[in-house]
């Protein structure tokens, strides 16, 4: 790039155009891979913790969620410090934001249901998992994650009440599975 | 009449390097060279040029132990910037 070139009105239209969307993609394709990183993790553990629940037959194994911050957050925030320099734009905070908010939200409800007032905690987290799901896509201005957070917030919030026992962890897995998929969106969108 | 051009923006380097920072909180020097393709001696000479005019501030610290020289657009840079891609269109529309 040559800083003494002379350009007319339209080629410098272009250039902003041009490099502010190319600004956007980077950061939104760099974004990506928190989703793919908690999108893994997640069905991870919710698969670990159905598989020993079900055949040990002991829901003490659900303890094993708080794994899920004390592995995860440390990892994110080493990602977080190989990003190059890539600096951060109002929609990736913003989506920082939404996913920071409802794990603060999931932590915090898993440890009052277990130490102080019992409640169906998978009800509660489904429904603000499709929310903040709901949320990034909004904010991505992309309908398929829209609607795919809708469908896990109401379809999670009926099959919590429906099944019962490790049975309803399997939609956490397909929550993490959904955060993988938005991942890969993003990743192809922003390519 | 037309609006007289920045010729502080009316440049291609400076131009990317202020759209780019009008997009995003603060961009650290190496990442403006990634996005920008231009050699470091090009870039730090345009940078000055920004900050002379008081349309970005440049923050020299650590990251780690690695040097991190940071650059953030200031207000008087965000209307400067405003005004020119309004001049921009106004050039455009009157050409058609």
């Amino acid at each position: 790039m040559e800083q003494n070139k002379e350009m007319t009105a339209s080629e410098s239209l272009q250039l902003i155009t041009e490099t502010f969307n190319k600004n956007r993609k980077d950061i939104l394709r760099s974004s990506a891979k928190f989703f793919i990183f908690w999108g893994a993790l997640l069905t991870a553990i919710s698969l670990i913790i159905y598989l020993l629940w079900h055949f040990k037959g002991n829901p003490s194994w659900n303890f094993l969620w708080f794994a899920m911050p004390v592995i995860g957050y440390p990892l994110a925030a080493l990602m977080g410090r190989y990003k190059d320099g890539q600096p951060q734009n109002e929609v990736s905070k913003m989506l920082g934001g939404v996913w920071g908010v409802f794990g603060a939200f999931a932590i915090t409800l898993s440890a009052i249901a277990i130490l102080l007032v019992p409640m169906n905690v998978t009800l509660i987290i489904v429904i603000i998992m499709g929310l903040a799901e709901c949320m990034s896509g909004v904010l991505l201005k992309n309908w398929p994650i829209i609607i795919a957070g809708f469908l896990l917030g109401v379809g999670g919030a009926v099959f919590a009440m429906l099944v019962k026992g490790e049975g309803q962890l399997l939609i956490f897995t397909l929550g993490g599975i959904l955060l993988l998929l938005t991942g890969c969106i993003m990743k192809l969108q922003y390519k | 009449m037309f609006p007289k051009l920045d010729p502080l923006l009316h440049s291609e380097l400076r131009l990317a390097v202020m759209s780019i920072l009008a997009g995003v909180d603060e961009a650290d020097f190496t990442y403006l060279k990634k996005q920008t393709g231009a050699t470091s001696g090009n870039l730090s000479v345009q940078i000055d040029k920004l900050t002379a005019a008081d349309y970005i501030t440049v923050e020299k610290g650590f990251k780690g132990k690695m040097p991190r020289t940071t650059c953030k657009i200031t207000p008087t840079g965000q209307e400067a910037f405003s005004n020119y891609v309004e001049s921009l269109k106004e050039y455009l529309s009157a050409g058609k």
